[in-house]
């Protein structure tokens, strides 16, 4: 009984749906089932939504949870900097939940969650400079890997590094200044053996995910379960 | 009288050059910065999805409880989804979960062969001879490259090298397009190694303009204070490593 | 060339400080004493631009902002060359975020283009629906209809009192859904749920990391063409008269990737001098 409510009914309700969406997405029967899934594809799609967002939540819980072990049982080397995340975790959130509920009480102000003004600060000038920050910093690592790692060992990196070097070339306005046609040459790799290449690896992703349907529909895939009984 | 604008534009400077400050070495105000993004980033990710939550399903139930009933069944669902944490309920979640894979993987499956299959396939087959010797020339590449790159990746079925006689003409027809599948791919990831390079430095470039060149002296304490951390960590390791090799002697 | 000279070659080009030193100086010495290199237009970029500027004025575009703030340099610039070009046709753009940050953006979208959106007018010209989360279906559900998927806009008004949303609500009354994306899964799920089904043509703005694996798509013709990164952007804020952060960035773009390419051709002279060093003794 234990192991048909904890594993075999959410396995069920996974097949169910896959069948029933996939099957009438594809076949007509009549007007009226036709406009009966049509609702209910829609409702699904907002239960994605809804449940997605809980998902979220249930994330900023984990980092709320892991940092919270971290004051306990790391010391004094990381206690202050995991103080520090889960103090403004909490700031974000408190901010977001006066947004919250300023934009019933008052509609007419404007504010709502992420237009809260404290809310919006943080994001403006903590979060986003931060975030730009993180991506940015691997042209650092690009830059010394360019002198380190980009020779043309064999045939393969040589033809790698000449096309590198050429859309380089062509990105920029240095292309234009040595050789008039870069920026031609550079669209065509683009359009013609760049697309060609990625065709494969296109459908191979679509392959794939038919794949992964298969096996969920069938019980093979089971890694979202979490852990085994 | 220091705005909150001013303010909050030199916070932003100083992260910024203490998340740089990595990349030379790692440091105590890098580990700052680090934490600060990933508190901040993490409040804002609840923030957004209690956002959407409040559009999608909140203010339709309040408006229309009568057509918006069914919205309380992911709710309920959604709530259950934070008993993953305990030892004996965990299972709960995994309803929530079910209903989101099987939803997200039926919309993609049921578009994805013609999206991302036949149209390709549609894509790639092309004229192999016309009046225009370019367009010909073109043609030829992107045919045999897709097929050559769909060789490189049948890990399946593929003919084996005999170990005596003659090489068969299937052997040889795979190993040519594996061979053009395999260069084929090398152009297009040296096509993505230079688009990496400008996607990061156009990322740096607009730090510069936004965050750091505006506010110049902001930059340059950072700046200061980054080297000093940097400066500090380079001496704290050298000493406990004359400390270790003190102790090994 | 002998090895020691090699060696000392590696040594000064392997230095992380001076590669370090050196980018940052060849990022930041084009702003403070501009080079002036020419930026030509290339025909995709053309491709496109004549594309948007056959479309009917006054029609419907759906604009999807699905970036986060640190890509905002690369796809800002594009996105704003379009709006303007869209707005110069008295087109009405419907805005939508799939992403968390979409909001934020947004709003630094608005300000840094606030001559553009200053002469039209919020609800009747054009709308930001906000954060709609759920990605792949959240996209599904918006071709369906828009007000069946969201209640309110980005800044807490109902949908029904907005005017420009009494006019369109599925993606069949859009002319042309422009998707500027940081990510890969964004123009998969467009083109799975708004393209497959209705055939709503698809402009794709991206990172140029992301660009070589979306040009399968716009290859298909499954999207009418792509605008790529700070060069794109470059090209199409010329085209559209309306100078900006795409050609401001084309001089530091260019030193940069030249000190990369002498790093480049740096590591290969070391590894080749090395190995055939080695391979004659």
């Amino acid at each position: 009984m234990s192991l048909i409510v904890k594993r075999v009914i959410p396995q069920l309700i996974v097949s169910i749906i896959l069948i029933v969406m996939i099957v009438f997405y594809f076949f007509y029967v009549n007007k009226s089932v036709a406009g009966v899934f049509s609702a209910w594809d829609k409702a699904l799609s907002d239960w994605a939504i809804i449940i997605m967002a809980f998902a979220l939540m249930v994330g900023g819980a984990d980092i709320f949870r892991y940092h919270l072990i971290q004051i306990r049982k790391a010391g004094m080397k990381q206690a202050p900097f995991s103080i520090v995340t889960i103090l403004l975790e909490l700031v974000m959130i408190a901010f977001a939940l006066i947004g919250f509920y300023i934009s019933y009480i008052n509609p007419e102000s404007g504010i709502s969650i992420t237009t809260q003004p404290q809310f919006a600060w943080l994001y403006t000038n903590v979060y986003a400079p931060s975030d730009t920050a993180v991506y940015s910093i691997l042209l650092f690592y690009i830059a010394s890997a360019s002198y380190r790692a980009f020779t043309a060992k064999n045939p393969t990196a040589a033809l790698l590094l000449a096309v590198a070097v050429i859309v380089m070339l062509g990105n920029t306005s240095l292309g234009g200044l040595i050789w008039p046609g870069m920026l031609s040459l550079r669209d065509w790799i683009m359009t013609v053996p760049n697309t060609a290449a990625f065709r494969p690896i296109t459908m191979g992703a679509g392959f794939g995910a038919i794949t992964l349907g298969l096996r969920l529909l069938i019980w093979r895939e089971v890694s979202w379960l979490g852990r085994r009984e | 009288m220091v705005s909150w604008e001013l303010f909050g534009a030199w916070i932003g400077a100083f992260l910024i050059i203490w998340i740089y400050s990595f990349a030379f070495k790692d440091n105590v105000l890098y580990k700052l910065a680090e934490h600060i993004f990933v508190g901040t980033a993490a409040g804002y990710s609840v923030a957004l999805a209690l956002d959407s939550l409040n559009r999608v399903a909140i203010k339709s139930l309040l408006a229309q409880p009568a057509a918006s009933w069914h919205y309380l069944i992911p709710v309920i669902l959604g709530v259950l989804m934070f008993l993953k944490y305990s030892r004996r309920y965990y299972w709960v979640a995994r309803y929530g979960i079910a209903l989101n894979v099987a939803i997200g993987t039926a919309l993609a499956v049921r578009t994805i062969p013609m999206a991302n299959i036949v149209r390709q396939l549609q894509a790639a087959i092309v004229p192999l001879w016309g009046s225009d010797p370019l367009k010909v020339f073109n043609n030829w590449l992107t045919f045999l490259i897709t097929m050559g790159g769909l060789t490189y990746f049948l890990f399946t079925i593929f003919p084996k090298k005999p170990e005596t006689g003659k090489v068969s003409a299937t052997y040889t027809v795979y190993k040519v397009l594996y061979l053009i599948g395999v260069y084929g791919m090398m152009i297009g990831f040296g096509a993505l190694f230079a688009n990496t390079i400008m996607t990061r430095v156009g990322f740096v470039i607009s730090v510069y303009l936004i965050y750091l060149q505006p506010y110049m002296e902001a930059t340059v304490i950072a700046v200061i204070l980054a080297t000093i951390a940097i400066l500090i960590e380079i001496r704290r390791r050298s000493r406990s490593k004359c400390m270790t090799l003190r102790r090994m002697s | 060339m002998n090895m020691d000279t090699l060696a000392l070659v590696d040594k000064v080009f392997g230095s992380k400080i001076l590669l370090y030193i050196l980018l940052i100086a060849a990022l930041i010495y084009p702003f403070a004493s501009p080079l002036g290199i020419p930026v030509s237009i290339s025909s995709r970029t053309m491709q496109v631009y004549n594309y948007v500027k056959s479309l009917k004025p006054g029609c419907y575009v759906y604009m999807e902002i699905y970036y986060e703030v640190a890509a905002r340099g690369e796809l800002e610039p594009n996105v704003v060359a379009l709006v303007k070009q869209l707005f110069d046709k008295d087109c009405k753009i419907v805005f939508v975020s799939l992403i968390g940050t979409g909001p934020i953006v947004f709003s630094l979208l608005r300000s840094t283009a606030a001559d553009l959106f200053n002469t039209k007018k919020y609800g009747v010209d054009y709308v930001y629906l906000g954060y709609v989360s759920g990605q792949e279906a959240a996209a599904a559900s918006l071709a369906k209809s828009i007000k069946g998927t969201v209640s309110v806009d980005n800044y807490g008004n109902r949908i029904e009192t907005l005017p420009l949303l009494r006019e369109v609500d599925k993606a069949t009354d859009f002319s042309l859904a422009i998707i500027a994306s940081s990510g890969t899964d964004t123009f998969n799920w467009y083109v799975r749920q708004w393209y497959t089904p209705y055939n709503v043509s698809l402009l794709f703005v991206a990172l140029s990391v992301i660009a070589p694996s979306v040009e399968p798509f716009v290859g298909a013709k499954q999207a009418i063409g792509m605008l790529v990164g700070q060069r794109s952007a470059a090209e199409y804020e010329l085209l559209v008269g309306r100078k900006g952060l795409g050609l401001a960035s084309m001089d530091s773009q260019s030193l940069t990737h030249a000190l990369i390419l002498v790093f480049i051709a740096a590591g290969n002279v070391v590894y080749w001098g090395k190995r055939l060093r080695t391979k004659k003794k």
